[in-house]
């Protein structure tokens, strides 16, 4: 491990290097690593932990195999010929496309900053940046399958994440000021030819939006084992202070839309107004979306889009949670 | 992250999948409808890995700082996830850093192979009985004892007065949580979709031996009165009749 490679500038280990050492070491310690883990509550948290990761891998395999897909094999062009050249129709029919094409919400990021860098109306880009990781057909499948029983969830879900992206779409419309808005080069990566495109796409947003899905459900296993009951369930009692925890634990925890569903069902003491608004926001606004954002569109749009979002996805929430859960 | 890097977390990523898929344990973490899919996310993965191994083997063949910069993201800025170390021009495709956290469950099911939840889980759920959505539940199928699980007798004992088990003998599989007021609840967690939404059910035992905490057992038992009714915190009472000490169940979960 310490043959010194000839380099410029000097040996650094690399991930590789890392990664041997790491699992060398960690093969060496696991019967002090099992010792260490032989502790109900911590068997526990493991356990809910490994449950929320491996519920929702192959939600997660299938949507970033498909995002690589159109990402790879659909060009960019076809956009701007699908879309009404008005923009104030343009928003809506954006916002609809969302429900059709699967894409993480990291990849959508790219994709509506090509559909700009295309001349797609930036008010339509972005009503497609918000719909198409909310709504999209793996989003609802993987939450029809996480509320057994709740089925109304999944139309809920799809109503307020909708009508939250059409409206911020307008609402850029009319408010929108183009200087907010830095249109970069096209974000993508792309391949020696299609397929490595697609192999590229696909393994660079799995491996993003995995690391994501751990931090999530690390997060709720730790509320599941180590937050007192009381506290959760004092909380969830509240209406008013449970949609507002759940909706800003969604921007805190940044978990990819594809897999947010099993985490909130797994928070069992909210109501379902609450993981309603976690569901809405979580796609739309989290931590890694402003930073992306405001890497991709400019800081000046990051520090106006994504807080006016957050309000609209709570506000449709509790109104359509009110309409259609309670 | 370097793309063999890439290539070998996605290889590890979906061999822990297969792993616990094919070795059965994946039904401690989720339910048995979840197999097929598992099985294909979990060779998706590896095969995906393998190419981006490849890939890395090919590049490395070329000379080392050979500019190949169609591996490199077009844009990012801010993210933090790429810092390009310096302008030389050898590729390291540098993956997203919060890719490294994928490690982590796959440390835990290779190493830890954490068990399917048990009596922290349960005792940690006050709830117990949920209102069910019929008033009344159907009665009891002829034959004693009737087999049932552990959730059914709560949800007849507790929202039903106990009118449908009087009488009667059950037979029910589920495991010893210690009540912390002395004795014994027979318990079992049944989960709606994956195992961080499981809930528990359980039943205070009468006249039984002591158990150590996690023991599965068969038991044939009698409803008798007590525990309270109508509330979801309410915890109904088996005289026990028979019980034997049982291997956990293939699906430890109802």
């Amino acid at each position: 491990m310490t043959s010194s490679t000839p380099q410029r500038q000097g040996y650094r280990p690399g991930s590789l290097e890392v990664l041997a050492v790491g699992l060398v070491l960690l093969i060496i310690g696991q019967s002090y690593l099992v010792d260490a883990f032989d502790n109900p509550a911590l068997q526990t948290g493991a356990t809910i932990f490994v449950s929320i990761v491996v519920q929702a891998l192959p939600f997660l395999v299938f949507g970033v195999v498909l995002s690589g897909a159109i990402a790879a094999f659909v060009p960019a062009s076809f956009w701007k010929k699908a879309l009404p050249k008005n923009p104030i129709l343009a928003v809506p029919v954006a916002g609809a496309a969302g429900a059709v094409l699967p894409g993480c919400e990291c990849a959508s990021v790219p994709v509506a900053n090509g559909l700009m860098a295309r001349g797609v109306a930036p008010a339509a880009a972005l009503a497609f940046l918000l719909s198409a990781p909310a709504i999209n057909p793996i989003v609802l499948l993987s939450t029809f399958v996480a509320f057994p029983g709740e089925p109304m969830m999944v139309v809920a879900r799809f109503i307020a994440s909708l009508a939250t992206a059409i409206i911020m779409g307008w609402l850029w419309l009319r408010f929108g000021k183009m200087k907010w808005l830095r249109i970069g080069p096209r974000g993508h990566l792309v391949g020696s030819n299609s397929w490595h495109t697609f192999r590229l796409t696909t393994t660079h947003d799995f491996l993003h939006a995995g690391g994501f899905l751990v931090i999530g459900g690390l997060t709720a296993a730790v509320l599941n084992v180590v937050v007192p009951q009381a506290w959760l369930t004092a909380i969830a009692d509240q209406p008013v202070l449970s949609v507002l925890a759940l909706a800003g634990l969604a921007v805190v925890l940044s978990i990819c839309s594809e897999a947010d569903a099993f985490v909130a069902a797994s928070l069992t003491e909210f109501s379902l107004t609450a993981k309603l608004a976690f569901l809405v926001v979580g796609p739309m606004v989290d931590i890694k979306l402003v930073s992306l954002q405001a890497g991709t569109f400019g800081t000046k749009f990051a520090a106006r889009f994504p807080p006016a979002t957050f309000i609209l996805a709570v506000f449709f929430s509790v109104l359509v949670g009110w309409w259609l859960l309670s | 992250m370097r793309r063999d890097v890439q290539g070998i977390l996605l290889i590890l990523v979906g061999g822990a999948v297969l792993r616990i898929t094919l070795g059965g344990t994946y039904l401690n973490y989720v339910k048995e409808g979840m197999r097929t899919w598992l099985l294909i996310s979990g060779s998706t993965l590896i095969v995906l890995g393998v190419m981006a191994l490849l890939d890395a083997l090919r590049r490395g063949r070329k000379s080392e700082d050979e500019a190949t910069p169609h591996d490199e993201p077009g844009e990012h800025g801010g993210t933090g996830d790429h810092d390009h170390s310096g302008g030389h021009g050898h590729d390291h495709g540098h993956g997203p850093r919060a890719a490294w956290l994928l490690i982590l469950p796959v440390l835990a099911i290779f190493l830890i192979a954490p068990p399917a939840l048990g009596a922290f889980a349960v005792a940690r759920d006050t709830s117990n009985a949920a209102e069910p959505a019929e008033a009344k539940a159907p009665p009891l199928p002829a034959g004693d004892p009737v087999p049932m699980s552990v959730a059914e007798y709560v949800g007849r004992a507790v929202w039903d007065d106990g009118l449908t088990l009087e009488g009667r003998t059950v037979a029910m599989t589920g495991f010893v949580t210690p009540d912390p007021a002395g004795g014994w609840w027979l318990s079992r967690l049944a989960m709606a979709c994956c195992a961080a939404d499981a809930i528990a059910s359980k039943i205070k035992v009468v006249d039984a031996p002591d158990l150590p905490a996690n023991t599965w057992v068969d038991v044939t038992g009698a409803w008798i009165p007590g525990g309270g009714t109508k509330t979801e915190t309410a915890v109904p009472l088996i005289e026990i009749l028979e019980l034997v000490q049982v291997p956990q169940p293939k699906n430890p979960y109802d």
